[in-house]
């Protein structure tokens, strides 16, 4: 190595920060710059512009890097768990300010959702879609198992909220005239009906990773 | 030299593409990319391990290390069966692109 590549690692090593993949990274940058030196002749004199040139500054370099690394299996999956959790305890305060509370507001947005529950399965549907869709784009076939770990972890509060329902530890009435034996029935069926539209997704995602 | 953006859409499929020839070092990939479109397309060489470390993760490639006589162990990259399927899909669907382009620009200029 020479000074003037010296001072390209030096900088790229320090933009790179706490990368997990830090010493592997700076690996591949020395070795793709031993076969240049290798295979070219180029002068010592230039060769930090040269490099600045051909691979991009450091700061450029170690900025994709810090991207991908935003993106990452556990983060991926937490975010959906999480917003999924999250619509449900939105939907869990809005019956307990509309039951217990009777506040104006929970009321009028209750009265509007009650009249658009086949529009809300829609979106929901496709909220599930949208999860195996970004893992395939991402991940492509690496993220066929944290596809089905995020759904495994993802579905918790469906069934949770399914077995107080049925079997009546929430109480009926806060739901009606919603919860029809007919409605229950269809509920069900759409919960079934979540992992394949991810898979769907999930092969959607997967066709557009490259 | 083309658009840049086209040129960082394009990287993968045609890192796959050479990889689908034969498993290839990272210099070589970029030193064969440039030899075979004429220098047209030359990628930030910086921006090749990215794209290498995605196709990675998303097991389309793997890598394992080959020692040498001289100078330091390489590391070369092969496509998986994964790697292959998703290609194929993704050529044929570039040929069917490219063929519809051609089309409705000859048209234009009749």
């Amino acid at each position: 190595m020479t000074l003037k590549d010296q001072r390209f690692f030096l900088e790229l090593s320090e933009e790179i920060g706490n990368h997990p993949d830090k010493q592997e990274i700076l690996a591949d940058y020395e070795m793709h710059v031993f076969e240049m030196l290798q295979e070219e002749s180029i002068d010592d004199q230039n060769l930090y512009s040269e490099l600045v040139k051909r691979l991009g500054t450091p700061q450029e370099i170690a900025q994709i890097w810090k991207q991908e690394t935003i993106i990452t299996p556990k983060r991926t999956q937490w975010l959906f768990v999480i917003i999924n959790a999250g619509i449900f305890i939105g939907g869990a305060l809005l019956t307990l300010s509309y039951n217990i509370f009777h506040w104006n507001w929970a009321e009028l947005i209750w009265e509007n959702l009650i009249n658009i529950p086949f529009i809300i399965m829609l979106l929901y549907i496709m909220f599930w879609g949208l999860i195996g869709y970004e893992i395939g784009k991402e991940f492509g076939h690496g993220g066929y198992r944290l596809m089905q770990k995020t759904f495994l972890f993802s579905i918790v509060p469906n069934i949770l909220l399914m077995y107080l329902i049925i079997f009546k530890i929430i109480p009926y009435t806060w739901f009606q005239p919603l919860l029809s034996f007919r409605f229950i029935v269809v509920c069900i069926v759409f919960t079934a009906f979540l992992y394949p539209v991810s898979m769907v997704g999930y092969r959607w995602g997967k066709k557009v990773s490259v | 030299m083309f658009n840049r953006e086209l040129v960082k859409g394009s990287t993968s499929l045609l890192v796959l593409q050479l990889l689908n020839e034969r498993d290839m070092y990272g210099y070589e990939l970029v030193k064969e990319m440039a030899m075979r479109s004429d220098h047209h397309f030359q990628i930030k060489e910086g921006t090749l391990y990215p794209a290498l470390h995605k196709l990675e993760k998303q097991e389309y490639i793997d890598y394992y290390w080959e020692n040498r006589e001289k100078g330091p162990a390489r590391k070369y990259y092969c496509i998986t069966s994964q790697g292959k399927e998703i290609l194929d899909e993704r050529t044929n669907e570039w040929h069917r692109y490219v063929q519809v382009m051609n089309n409705l620009i000859r048209r234009n200029e009749s």
